[in-house]
């Protein structure tokens, strides 16, 4: 089952199954860590595009819940995000005025709705792509 | 295909009543430059136009996109297809330019996603913008609450606008143009006649991945398409354009794309060193399936055309260094062997790993710069802009702006400064 786990608020409202992560992007990354161990895989990049973790507060990342074996992609991936934002300074929600907080959860937003239309998430419907039909290892089985 | 690229050298930019070429100086008349942009409804009543010249105490703050002003004036198409001009095929015929001259468009979109220019100063030894003469668009909104998709639309059409509208102005000047000719032979001919020698595509990279980290080809919004192929002189004029405003000093500029040296070079050592054979353009989007399939469509394309080797250039960092390493091992398993172009971000004492990501087969990487290295920017006498975004663009931070102007940042926040195409002024060079 997909689901987004974010700690952005302005993204988890608009979207259709979503966990909201009161804290840092590194307590997003770490979360989704211990999904991808329960055998979650990862749908999204867990490192943002062009912004160091010391320069977007938000994360917000798309996986395929599930439970089984770990899918070592998803971990080899998780791991050195998280690796990477352990490694430097990070900023968080709180300490941003208003203003700026805003436009970094706007940009996390509008990177993440394309993923999440093309996945069917988004609540409004008039963004929903149709769903990626990825043949799943079960259905061969 | 047959490229003239008919070069005018802007010495000097000045306000007056016709906008034309004469003597090194591109007069510019402001009233009829700002009549055409204010067309567009978008665009709010309160914007302007600056000039910029190299070595004037000048910063420009928060800077979008810069465009260098080209025209067709012969062969099929028009500049900027698909955006300004109609969708014809480009890149053959004689397109004027305006050396050494640049528009700038400049206003807030989404506060931190925009750079800085100094025209002089530490800052503009940084930027290859600082020695161009610019032609600066101050934009702003109609309606501060509009959705930022269609301000940026519209910041990035008034910047292309203006860009043809200057060089359309000086065609009349073009017998005082230098001629600067680009040949591309067909695929099927660069084969029969250079078997000998290599054959070396070029995988470039495009931002890709939503709200002011679009890029366009052809009018077209690149995170939609399979990866593809073009010819290099269609780049030239004005196919690839830039929607972008991420961290400003790796975004590829319009200008760069126009100007871009990797093409030059290959085309240059075409037929000498090795046979150019293709430009494979490709995305950087954000799903993982959407990298997968586009990192295995692209270097399969390169496998189908049998290339022995490839350049590829990023654009951007973090998440597209996925990308990145994807093209790269995915070309090397075809048995192409890789080159590939991009920069860092190692801290700010430089010792934090570059990239996000990496791959065995990355074994031949040309870095452009590390991103984070600090700058202290002294105070100017004139800003173009908004001097306080200093504490909120990407490289910035609360405070970066000191009371007596000058500005402390990462590279980060310089535009250009280091660009992945390589369109640098700083560098190494083998003697």
């Amino acid at each position: 089952m997909y689901k987004l786990i974010t700690n952005n608020p302005e993204l988890h409202h608009d979207v259709k199954n979503s966990e909201l992560i009161e804290g840092s992007a590194l307590d997003v990354l770490i979360h989704v860590r211990s999904l991808v161990h329960l055998g979650s895989h990862l749908l999204t990049h867990p490192l943002c595009g062009n912004l160091r973790p010391n320069h977007q507060p938000f994360r917000s990342i798309l996986i395929d819940e599930k439970n089984g074996l770990a899918d070592l992609d998803s971990l080899s991936l998780i791991e050195e995000a998280v690796r990477i934002y352990q490694s430097c300074m990070i900023i968080t929600p709180e300490e941003l005025d208003s203003s700026t907080r805003n436009d970094y959860a706007y940009i996390d937003s509008e990177l993440m709705r394309e993923s999440l239309g093309q996945y069917g998430m988004m609540k409004d419907a008039n963004i929903n792509a149709a769903p990626l039909l990825l043949l799943k290892k079960e259905v061969l089985n | 295909m047959k490229l003239e690229l008919h070069r005018l050298s802007i010495k000097s930019l000045k306000f007056g009543d016709n906008t034309g070429f004469k003597d090194g100086t591109l007069t510019v008349n402001k009233a009829e430059l700002l009549e055409m942009i204010s067309e567009d409804p978008l665009l709010g009543k309160n914007i302007d136009v600056d000039i910029a010249m190299p070595g004037e105490k000048t910063r420009i703050i928060p800077v979008k996109d810069v465009i260098e002003p080209r025209w067709k004036i012969e062969g099929s198409g028009q500049v900027f297809p698909g955006m300004v001009s109609d969708v014809e095929t480009v890149g053959e015929g004689k397109t004027l330019v305006l050396s050494g001259c640049a528009v700038l468009t400049a206003g807030k979109i989404v506060r931190f996603q925009e750079g800085i220019i100094d025209m002089s100063g530490p800052g503009a030894d940084y930027t290859p913008y600082s020695k161009t003469c610019n032609v600066v668009l101050v934009l702003e909104p109609s309606d501060p609450n509009m959705d930022k998709h269609d301000y940026e639309k519209a910041c990035r059409i008034a910047g292309l606008k203006a860009a043809a509208y200057l060089a359309k102005s000086c065609a009349e000047a073009d017998s005082e143009s230098e001629i600067e000719t680009y040949e591309y032979a067909d695929i099927k001919t660069g084969m029969n006649s250079l078997p000998e020698l290599p054959k070396v595509g070029y995988l470039y990279m495009l931002q890709t991945q939503g709200l002011l980290h679009d890029t366009y080809l052809y009018g077209v919004d690149v995170k939609r398409i399979l990866p593809t192929i073009i010819s290099p002189l269609e780049v030239m004029d004005g196919a690839i354009v830039s929607g972008n405003c991420v961290s400003a000093c790796d975004k590829n500029s319009t200008y760069s794309h126009q100007n871009n040296p990797v093409i030059a070079d290959m085309l240059k050592r075409h037929g000498k060193d090795f046979n150019f054979v293709a430009c494979i353009v490709t995305n950087e989007n954000v799903t993982l399936a959407d990298k997968r399939r586009s990192s295995s469509y692209a270097t399969k394309l390169a496998h189908m055309l049998g290339l022995d080797g490839i350049v590829i250039t990023e654009e951007g960092f973090g998440n597209p260094d996925a990308d990145l390493i994807m093209n790269c091992w995915k070309a090397e398993r075809y048995g192409i062997k890789t080159a590939l172009l991009t920069d860092e971000y190692a801290g700010q004492d430089g010792a934090s790993q570059s990239l996000a990501d990496s791959c065995p087969e990355g074994n031949a990487c040309v870095t452009a710069g590390n991103a984070n290295e600090v700058i202290h920017l002294p105070a100017m006498e004139k800003v173009i802009g908004y001097a306080e975004e200093a504490n909120v663009i990407a490289g910035g931070w609360n405070g970066s702006l000191s009371e007596d102007g000058s500005i402390t940042v990462e590279l980060q926040a310089i535009t250009g400064s280091t660009s992945e195409l390589g369109y640098t002024k700083l560098g190494a060079y083998t003697l």
